[in-house]
């Protein structure tokens, strides 16, 4: 069984199951379904990577091959609670730098869609970054969470 | 700790070797040199394609010598378009189009589609949206603005 990284429990913030089932479905249902839509279009994905004019064009090709396809694992792992705490970690990992990334974006005044959603996406702006920073504390919750005690 | 590594390898190495299945025809036609100007798919896209600075110049000088049907679009902002832009350049940034339902050009049968340059894609985004309102044939200039100002052609600002 997974333990959290909880020295002395003050790292460790959520010990409700459910509550953590909760945050579970939701954070690798947005996954999942953010990593789908950009599977079925991945040449779309690419050009929206490349429209934050910071990463060469081939690593944008390469990313957009790849980079759904962790989205929709690690999400799908999340809710069925299979490496939990590694897709926790992943999850966590590529929203920071979807946060940095936008804010890059907005601090150098680019003005794009975000291509979190394929088609569906949102411009990417600040309030993208807040619904990015939510979701990032959700999965740190998962990532940080101690297994229930026993009889609680 | 270890098993947090596992996992994490685990879904990476998965990730790669599903994605470069299901991808593997794409790959190879971006191996083979396509989608090194933008991520277009021509089979999608026919209607567009890219074109040089020589080549929009020849277009220029066409349009100037009274031939008809040749529309010059610029995807920048407001503000850049009034600082300088091509002469008889029509200003559609991309979000303004994004937002408006019809983009109509009456009379153009060609549009030359063109942005900042360098690493600019809104002309890319841009040449897709009028590509799926109808038009077929758009010329994505990626030189952009910075080489028509840098090549010294002719310049025009708004008021």
């Amino acid at each position: 069984m997974e333990r959290g990284w909880s020295p002395g429990g003050k790292i460790a913030l959520i010990r409700n199951r459910w509550l953590l089932l909760v945050l579970r479905v939701i954070v690798g249902g947005v996954f999942v379904w953010a990593g789908a839509l950009k599977i079925a279009d991945p040449l779309g994905f690419a050009q929206s990577i490349k429209n934050y004019q910071i990463i060469p064009h081939t690593l944008a090709f390469l990313i957009a091959v790849v980079l759904p396809w962790i989205e929709v694992l690690s999400g799908a792992f999340l809710i069925i609670g299979v490496f939990k705490r590694s897709s926790a970690l992943l999850i966590s990992l590529l929203l920071i730098g979807f946060i940095g990334l936008v804010a890059l974006a907005l601090a150098r005044g680019i003005d794009t869609s975000c291509g979190c959603f394929g088609s569906l996406s949102r411009r990417a702006d600040f309030s993208l970054i807040l619904i990015d920073a939510i979701l990032l504390v959700f999965a740190l919750s998962i990532f940080f969470a101690r297994p229930p005690r026993p009889n609680h | 700790m270890k098993s947090l590594l596992r996992g994490v390898l685990v879904i990476i190495v998965l990730s790669v070797v599903l994605g470069a299945a299901v991808n593997l025809r794409l790959l190879r036609r971006f191996a083979a040199g396509e989608f090194r100007e933008g991520f277009i798919d021509r089979r999608e896209y026919a209607g567009i394609r890219f074109i040089t600075l020589a080549e929009t110049e020849d277009l220029f000088a066409q349009k100037t010598q009274g031939a008809g049907g040749l529309l010059f679009i610029d995807s920048r902002g407001r503000d850049d378009f009034a600082a300088g832009h091509i002469p008889g350049a029509l200003s559609v940034p991309l979000e303004a189009a994004r937002r408006s339902g019809t983009l109509d050009f009456p009379g153009a049968q060609t549009v030359v589609v063109y942005c900042e340059g360098g690493d600019c894609q809104t002309s890319i985004s841009l040449a897709k949206i009028i590509h799926d309102k109808g038009f077929r044939d758009i010329r994505i200039f990626t030189g952009g603005w910075a080489e028509w100002s840098a090549a010294g052609l002719p310049e025009e600002k708004s008021p």
